[in-house]
């Protein structure tokens, strides 16, 4: 016969204090549900470069360099002449373009580790 | 990956959102944090699950507020108490979870007597502070830690329920075995 009531109850749990749980694909419904979550140091460098890209584009009264470019390319086109300016337009696209890119990948590349 | 420390996981997860290292976090904390809720929910493993989840996706969106000031398993087990609590507060009638549950496939056959019949005569608070101290193991100071009652209190829900247990399993002979 037990008196002392904490030997009585530690007798009691120890047989539930020792259950494990077994994962059984636990782990792998928590992580389907987590919410996607966006790294705080992209979302920062997101903006600043949209900001800055902003702003120098009104500083620089970039409209206006656009559409000298454009037409600057369009009558040079049939010579095949080669300039700095339309390096420059290039160079403004395919920034564009790398920073559209990165960004896909990195949301499909934290898809996949969803996954 | 299994080598790595909880706080080199976590922050991991913190600053480079590396969701890896939070499946290797759930993986070593799945057990304990779904204990506790088969233990407050009386043995209703689908409510249990369902609230583990909860809780481990709430410990993911706050994950930067992991300070290391006291273990990442009596951080989450916090948030596993916030959970249950908002839980029964949102259900308004505690009197269901006072019911025992049918039996799932998770709960030990072989316990010779109904732990949960057992645990369904505490109250709320006292179910969780002994069932924290005898079955988890944490002591009165992580107790309070986890259910942010005051030392003092945690030691009168534990001394309540213990008296309420002990009379319990003497009445049903459990103290003659």
């Amino acid at each position: 016969m037990i008196e002392d009531n904490d030997s009585l109850l530690q007798q009691f749990f120890s047989e539930a204090a020792s259950q494990q749980i077994e994962d059984n694909g636990f782990t792998e419904r928590v992580m389907q549900r987590l919410p996607s979550r966006m790294n705080w140091f992209v979302r920062i460098w997101n903006t600043v470069c949209i900001v800055l890209f902003a702003v120098l584009f009104v500083v620089f009264r970039g409209w206006d360099l656009l559409a000298v470019q454009l037409e600057v390319m369009l009558r040079t086109m049939s010579t095949h002449s080669f300039s700095i300016n339309l390096l420059m337009v290039f160079t403004i696209v395919f920034g564009l373009l790398f920073v559209g890119v990165g960004e896909v990948a990195l949301k499909v590349k934290m898809e996949n580790k969803a996954l | 990956m299994a080598s790595l420390t909880d706080i080199s996981l976590v922050a991991q997860v913190a600053i480079s959102g590396n969701r890896r290292a939070f499946d290797e976090l759930v993986r070593r904390y799945q057990s304990p944090v779904r204990r506790f809720f088969l233990h407050q929910t009386l043995g209703d493993s689908q409510l249990s699950d369902d609230l583990a989840q909860d809780t481990f996706i709430k410990a993911y969106t706050n994950i930067a507020s992991f300070r290391g000031l006291a273990s990442f398993q009596t951080w989450i087990m916090r948030i596993a108490y916030n959970v249950f609590y908002d839980y029964t507060r949102s259900r308004h009638q505690t009197s269901d979870i006072d019911q025992v549950p049918e039996r799932s496939a998770q709960v030990n056959p072989t316990l010779k007597m109904d732990i949960y019949a057992a645990l369904a005569l505490l109250k709320p608070d006292e179910r969780t502070c002994i069932t924290l101290q005898l079955i988890d193991g944490y002591d009165i100071a992580a107790i309070a830690k986890i259910t942010q009652i005051k030392e003092g209190t945690v030691k009168s829900h534990l001394s309540r329920g213990k008296e309420k247990l002990a009379n319990y399993l003497r009445q049903n002979g459990y103290d003659r075995r």
